[in-house]
């Protein structure tokens, strides 16, 4: 027999056992004999035959541990990541880095990666995926599924021997032993096996043809839809009707007494410009309107009790609520270059298209207006006039016009921040104080600077001025 | 047909079945000793209360009894799942957990203080005190409906109820178990598996009720579905650590050398590290949902759970109830150690305890808003650790006097020899 096979690739020895105990005291025999590429094939798990074998305890529980590991690790940096550093989001306002809303996926992805690793580990470890075993070659292996166990030597092991490793295993035991050689069946691929291939790569293609048919032909029938909720969400957009609520309106107004984040500026006087506890003393129930207002978030109330300067603009009689309020009369916030200059853009913005960059009513809307001659038009004011100073017109009675408007101009509470509006009358004030400013306000260090920007402007003003009256002359002799 | 040597099956009589004589001879001792450091400490702990702490001395009882009755809960629901499933592996430690199981009999007893405490208007449960809800501005209506569950008669109509369901399906059991031992009919085993389905069932509402009865409504404003849970939780987990433990002392002393081996601390320690994750899982389940609605009647519990000494105590749960012991019990080389796993048990009935105090005690606080829970002082510190350890030793002291009149295995159990052989793979 070993004639015929002898050019055959010798794997290893095999040998067949009856039973579990002749199967174990044979692990054991060479085991002691110092065998270590050795296996053991039984139908059923046999307790015991790792140490039989002398097989070395596995690292696959490290394994599983450190891909346990790596899971949170990259479940948390990825949460903190994502929620805490590149895309911040205010979730059920919880800070942006909060460990209870990580941890269940923490603990999914310790779960998943611990199995990946326990499962391939386990292939990595055994050498799988193996679609064939030289074991195969001998038809009496078949019976390892069934009722006989199997004992394997590799060839490949140091003290291998084929004659040595014979007489050990038939001195075990066993009854059959042979060696184990290269599988000796046709290596290409059943032609079968190409047809099947074929016909699944051609039907994958089919579900591939039917969407581009169906992207290139036109059909009368409506579009199936696979997700109805998604095409057609049933949330509300804003400004829709519903019949969900009384006042028919989908978009709901705060909670009564409630504040949105970041609206709570600060106390009355800074959302009102007015000085509560003045007014407190003077008018007790026009302040506890007021402050009953604001609890409600009523805007058009806080209007109501703010102002009621049309009527008062024109019943100089009686004094105007305007002139009896008590106005914050000094700006809330820092008054600093940044403030500044956020109040130049804001008025920019918001007031320059009315009152001019200059703030002397004379914006694009008003000229505009004035050529087509509308006769509802109320020209804006001009800001630089005495009784719009800070002496007459406190700053708190400027916010309030800001915010709730005065004979043709709207309130702008709903457009611009309070913060900005404040930032809005500083600039203004310092529009108003441009116009009669003196060398002597300017510090001593920036006097040259300033003198000479003024000069120049001045002579660039009269350059125009004369190039204007030039070209006006030019035009006149034409 | 492995590599341990081949097993001795021993008869039913043999002198290691039954408790040793060194072990027997202190149930007078603890006992005794247990009784007086209960009485002691619940004393002190009625000394020690105060201004901030006014129900200070039934809550203290409460936690020690608590602590126990879930050590004999836990044993019960052990002995109930090994019938549901049929497991062979557990035959050999069933005993153990049957002689805590019956416990439930005498704890029974014990729970007259709890109900007396009924008399005493708000001092145990503020939901006795008539004016509990004027004079904490509740809404009339709402308390009027949680009085009609949270009332001193049908109070105690449930706890007798639970004690009737426990006691019953303990007696049923343990008459099953033992009169097996003289018989060794395999019917009685046939009948207690038939019977335990409906049995976890019945011990599932109940536990999960007394939870919330006992625990749940010293808080009558919050509420938590998962509460009864979080105790069968610490429950079972306990139970298994006393199992392990007992079985350790039991071997130590001579008792079923044989019959316990590494493999059956293998499987009780595969159980502890699985629970102790299950534990932490459902507390965390529980933490989760309350702390992501973040409403003031959910977040109460915990909200005084979260500052002075009882939120150091939180985070040390985290960290001593699962992490350690998590990283502590996780190896299959620690698992196989018995006397390793019987000191990682140990730790955890420890923990369990703590677990209970910080359930029970925090709620003894004065409830005006912001009122900070504290430990009563090193008074109250010392009251509650002898109630905890009298209430134990008493315990401990009971079963020994009822394993001493039995044997401490089912020796004619039919799944006996198929658990004395049983291997991990």
């Amino acid at each position: 027999m070993s004639d015929t096979n002898s050019e055959k690739i010798v794997h290893g020895m095999m040998a067949e056992f009856t039973t579990v105990d002749t199967l174990l005291s044979a692990c054991r025999r060479i085991r002691d004999a110092g065998y270590t590429k050795t296996d053991a094939y039984t139908p059923f798990p046999v307790h015991g035959i790792d140490k039989a074998l002398g097989i070395k305890p596995t690292i696959l529980p490290w394994i599983c541990f450190f891909a346990g590991l790596t899971g949170t690790c990259i479940a948390l940096t990825m949460e903190i990541w994502m929620n805490g550093v590149d895309y911040k989001y205010i979730i059920s306002g919880k800070p942006f880095i909060s460990l209870p809303a990580f941890i269940p996926v923490a603990f999914e992805l310790t779960i998943l990666l611990a199995s990946f690793g326990a499962f391939f580990g386990m292939w990595a470890l055994n050498g799988l995926p193996r679609f064939s075993n030289p074991m195969f070659t001998d038809p009496r292996f078949d019976r390892a599924t069934d009722d006989r166990f199997f004992l394997y030597i590799d060839a490949k092991d140091e003290r291998y021997d084929a004659a040595g490793v014979r007489s050990l295993l038939t001195d075990t035991g066993s009854d059959y032993v042979s060696e184990v050689l290269e599988d000796n069946t046709p290596k290409e691929i059943p032609r079968p096996i190409f047809v099947i291939w074929g016909v699944a790569v051609a039907a994958s293609v089919i579900p591939l043809l039917c969407v581009l048919l169906m992207r290139v032909t036109n059909s009368s029938q409506p579009r199936f839809h696979i997700f109805m909720d998604m095409d057609f969400s049933p949330a509300k957009d804003a400004q829709q009707v519903t019949s969900l609520f009384a006042d028919n309106r989908a978009m709901r107004p705060d909670v009564p007494g409630t504040v949105a984040r970041g609206q709570l500026i600060g106390s009355l006087d800074v959302m009102t410009g007015i000085d509560v506890d003045s007014l407190q003393a003077m008018n007790a129930p026009q302040a506890q309107r007021l402050v009953a207002a604001f609890m409600q978030d009523d805007q058009a109330a806080i209007a109501d009790e703010v102002t009621d300067v049309a009527k008062a603009e024109d019943d100089k009689e009686t004094p105007s609520v305007m002139d009896t309020t008590p106005w914050v009369t000094e700006n809330p916030m820092t008054v600093d270059s940044e403030l500044m200059a956020r109040g130049q853009q804001q008025f920019g913005i918001y007031c320059s298209v009315c009152h001019g960059m200059d703030g002397k009513g004379n914006g694009l809307v008003n000229q505009r207006a004035q050529e087509k001659g509308f006769d509802t038009w109320v020209p804006p004011s001009n800001m630089h006039q005495d009784t719009l100073y800070s002496d007459k017109y406190p700053d708190g009675k400027l916010f309030s016009t800001i915010s709730n408007g005065i004979r043709k101009m709207p309130g702008y509470a709903g457009q611009i921040k309070v913060e900005d509006r404040w930032a809005i009358v500083a600039y203004v004030r310092a529009l108003q104080k441009s116009q009669n400013a003196t060398m002597d306000l300017i510090p001593e260090g920036r006097k040259e600077e300033v003198k000479s920007a003024v000069d120049a402007a001045q002579k660039e003003l009269q350059r125009q001025a004369d190039e204007a009256a030039k070209a006006a002359a030019a035009r006149e002799q034409k | 047909m492995s590599e341990h040597a081949a097993p001795k099956f021993k008869p039913a009589d043999d002198p290691t079945f039954s408790l040793p004589s060194s072990l027997a001879s202190l149930q007078l001792p603890l006992l005794g000793g247990g009784l007086v450091a209960l009485i002691v400490g619940v004393g002190m702990a009625f000394a020690a209360e105060s201004e901030s702490m006014p129900r200070f001395g039934f809550s203290t009882y409460l936690t020690a009894y608590m602590y126990v009755l879930t050590l004999a809960l836990g044993s019960l629901f052990f002995v109930l799942i090994q019938h549901l499933v049929r497991a062979g592996w557990s035959v050999v430690v069933r005993r153990i957990a049957e002689c805590f199981m019956i416990l439930i009999l005498p704890l029974a007893i014990l729970f007259l203080p709890i109900l007396f405490s009924l008399f005493f208007e708000g001092r145990l449960f503020v939901w006795t005190d008539p004016n509990f809800a004027s004079a904490h501005g509740l809404d009339a209506k709402m308390w009027a409906t949680k009085t009609s569950f949270l009332n001193a008669p049908f109070f105690i109509a449930r706890s007798v109820l639970y004690f009737l369901i426990w006691g019953g399906l303990a007696v049923y059991y343990w008459r099953g178990s033992t009169t097996q031992d003289e018989t060794g009919e395999r019917a009685a085993t046939d009948r207690m598996q038939y019977w335990a389905g409906p049995a976890v069932m019945l011990f599932a509402l109940t536990t999960s009720f007394a939870a919330f009865d006992w625990g749940m409504s010293l808080a009558p404003m919050w509420f938590s579905t998962m509460f009864g849970v979080y105790i069968f939780a610490g429950a079972i987990l306990s139970a298994h650590c006393l199992i392990t433990v007992v079985s350790y002392v039991l071997q130590r002393h001579g008792a079923m050398k044989d019959e316990i081996t590494v493999e059956h601390y293998h499987d009780l320690g595969k159980y502890i590290f699985g629970f102790i994750v299950f534990w932490t899982y459902i507390g965390f389940s529980q933490y989760l949902l309350i702390w992501y609605g973040n409403m003031p009647e959910e977040t109460e519990w915990f909200f005084a759970r979260q500052r002075g000494v009882f939120g150091g105590l939180s985070i040390a749960l985290i960290l001593l109830h699962w992490l350690v012991p998590f990283l502590g019990t996780m190896s299959r080389h620690i698992r196989r150690r018995p006397g390793l796993m019987a000191m990682w048990a140990c730790y955890i009935l420890v923990m369990h305890a703590i677990d209970i105090y910080w359930i029970v005690m925090p709620e003894a606080r004065h409830l005006v808003h912001e009122n900070i829970p504290n430990l009563g002082g090193a008074l109250g510190l010392i009251a509650s650790i002898l109630s905890i350890v009298g209430m134990t030793a008493l315990f401990v002291g009971l079963g020994l006097r009822v394993a001493s009149g039995n044997r401490v295995i089912a020796v004619r159990d039919p799944r006996l020899r198929e658990s004395i052989v049983f291997e991990n793979l």
